[in-house]
């Protein structure tokens, strides 16, 4: 008997891996006629921001109701969107939160989430050439509770509103939420072993694979390949006119490319949750004994 | 009582319904009303059901948050009730528009999710999904001349030769701030389309159609970015049949109500009478001209 349907969350913070994971999922089904086309993603699982599904469920104009009001109705929508078998692999950077009704947002039944985590530093060097915006102001967006996407102003904004958090509320909302069962990845665990992580997460989500379909896959996903296609054709989800999608990837990036100031203002800000992830402080931030033996 | 002939239909309203171009007389009879009343909080049993919406063979009930319960019976009647604290204005945004979008599925009218403008007594529609800058292209093009026809909703209807036509909705045109500003619209700007919301009813810049028009060609907007390169392309048959079932306004009513309506506009596009073209251009107003340009040449060029 097939088990149902469910919707598998590929959450994380923006720059964390995400979208390497799509595209692997992505080889993953077009099999031996990969390396699949890196534009054409979108229709495979979608994304939990997605303006139109939230109008086609709820007939309404999504432009004339209120954040609080959409993120009320957003529970009711996923559950139109759950498959009736296998699953479906849907992106979100929001924070895993209640709406405003009391509900979970992501809390739907028989969904479970992958949460992808990258050392912030990394984050902050991808993130900032991503938006073209400055470090400075990268670290702020990483570094504030009330950071969002899409908050919308005197356009219609191309995407629902996503409240982020700063990035330890964002990793802490969902790893540490009870409603959906989470499996966590560290970024820099699938860079060093990518079939190793991609098949662990697969079967976490209820997913069987040969392990000859992931090498394949993983090996169709490589940031070579990757970074040719955008070359060659572009990619259609790159923001920045200057800076390629597919830049770097690397771990440890922000080596070469913050100051000791910069490092020391992630630092300070998320101390605890690197050391809960196991990304050793470059700096001497102040952080609380208790936490420190929690890490 | 209120009178509005919206998108071919007499409407006599209690409300008033601020986007609607009013007419001076009563009509002999009314083709809809619309009413202040009670609505019932369910529809039953047998309803299908959506998130906020419920649905069975004649009557869809809406529930928008905080404020007012819709229901839209058998292609004649919304009934409206307000959330205590709401204002008539403010659902009247939604009366006019997903109400009345509902309403002409009932009715199998063809209805597109789409802006249309016409030229030398004939009109094109512009379909995208919300955001994609629809009504600021078409408040871009009556500015260039062309006639407004409608916006956001475009109810095609077909004469005796089974040609589409397309019925001028009767309402203003509604921008979004942003576009008011680049569009240098500041002086047709009107009141907030909803109280507290950005968007604006903006009187069109050009005469507003009255008669129903032939429909030239419609044009599916989408972004620049890879694959889609900025320009404007046809699409083959089976791709343009596909596409009047996705670019219908709320495909889940379009499916349940007037495929009969679907299958006639296929059949219309099969025959040639209407043609169906990807317009790709780069989001924003920085080439908003060029693209007004090339549309009006690719447009003058199908008299062809």
């Amino acid at each position: 008997m097939n088990a149902p349907g469910r919707i598998v969350w590929l959450a994380s913070y923006p720059k964390s891996g995400n979208t390497w994971f799509r595209i692997f999922l992505a080889n993953l089904a077009a099999g031996e006629n990969g390396p699949t086309d890196i534009n054409d993603l979108h229709e495979r699982g979608g994304m939990a921001y997605n303006r139109t599904e939230f109008e086609l469920a709820t007939l309404l104009d999504s432009g004339l109701i209120s954040h609080d009001d959409i993120d009320n109705l957003r529970p009711y929508v996923y559950r139109r969107l759950t498959p009736p078998i296998g699953q479906r692999w849907i992106k979100v950077h929001d924070a895993y939160m209640a709406a405003p009704s009391g509900e979970p947002i992501f809390g739907v039944p028989g969904t479970c989430a992958v949460y992808l985590v990258r050392d912030p530093r990394d984050v902050v060097v991808s993130f900032a050439f991503h938006n073209s915006m400055t470090v400075d102001d990268t670290i702020k967006l990483l570094n504030s509770t009330d950071s969002a996407f899409c908050r919308g102003g005197k356009g219609l904004e191309p995407q629902l509103r996503q409240l982020l958090l700063d990035w330890s509320g964002n990793v802490a909302s969902w790893l540490d939420q009870t409603d959906i069962p989470v499996h966590c990845i560290r970024y820099e665990d699938l860079r060093a072993e990518p079939e190793r992580h991609f098949a662990a997460a697969l079967e976490f989500a209820g997913r069987i694979v040969s392990q000859a379909d992931v090498q394949r896959a993983v090996r169709h996903s490589a940031f070579d390949e990757l970074r040719r296609q955008e070359a060659e054709r572009g990619f259609a989800e790159r923001m920045s006119r200057t800076s390629p999608f597919f830049r770097s990837g690397r771990v440890g990036d922000w080596r070469g490319q913050l100051t000791d100031e910069q490092v020391a203002c992630i630092e300070e800000a998320h101390a605890e949750t690197m050391l809960r992830f196991g990304y050793a402080l470059h700096t001497r931030p102040h952080v609380s004994s208790e936490s420190l033996v929690k890490g | 009582m209120h009178n509005y002939l919206i998108s071919g239909l007499h409407v006599s309203s209690e409300m008033e319904l601020p986007g609607a171009v009013g007419q001076s007389s009563p009509p002999p009879v009314a083709d809809v009303s619309v009413r202040r009343a009670a609505v019932p909080t369910s529809l039953g049993d047998g309803a299908e059901r959506g998130p906020n919406w419920e649905m069975d063979a004649r009557t869809v009930l809406l529930r928008i948050p905080r404020l007012a319960r819709l229901l839209i019976a058998q292609g004649r009647e919304i009934v409206v009730e307000l959330h205590p604290g709401a204002t008539e204005q403010d659902a009247s945004a939604y009366v006019l528009g997903t109400a009345f979008g509902i309403l002409l599925h009932q009715r199998g009218t063809l209805v597109l999710h789409g802006a249309a403008v016409a030229r030398n007594g004939e009109a094109i529609a512009i379909c995208g999904q919300s955001g994609a800058g629809k009504s600021t292209l078409a408040a871009a093009l009556c500015r260039s001349g062309a006639t407004f026809v409608t916006d956001d909703i475009c109810a095609v209807t077909f004469n005796s030769d089974r040609r589409p036509l397309v019925i001028p909705d009767g309402r203003r045109l509604k921008l979004w701030q942003e576009s008011i500003e680049k569009l240098d619209f500041a002086e047709q700007r009107g009141d907030a389309v909803r109280a507290g919301f950005e968007k604006y009813f903006v009187a069109p810049p050009s005469i507003m159609a009255r008669e129903p028009l032939p429909l030239r060609a419609i044009y599916l907007l989408r972004q620049a970015r890879p694959p889609l390169q900025e320009g404007i392309e046809a699409i083959d048959l089976a791709e343009a049949m596909a596409a009047l079932d996705r670019e219908a306004y709320r495909p889940v009513l379009r499916a349940k109500m007037d495929s009969i309506a679907t299958a006639v506009g296929q059949g219309a596009m099969m025959m040639g009478h209407v043609k169906i073209f990807r317009l790709i251009r780069p989001r924003g107003f920085e080439s908003l001209a060029d693209t007004v340009s090339a549309l009006l040449r690719h447009w003058d060029g199908l008299a062809q």
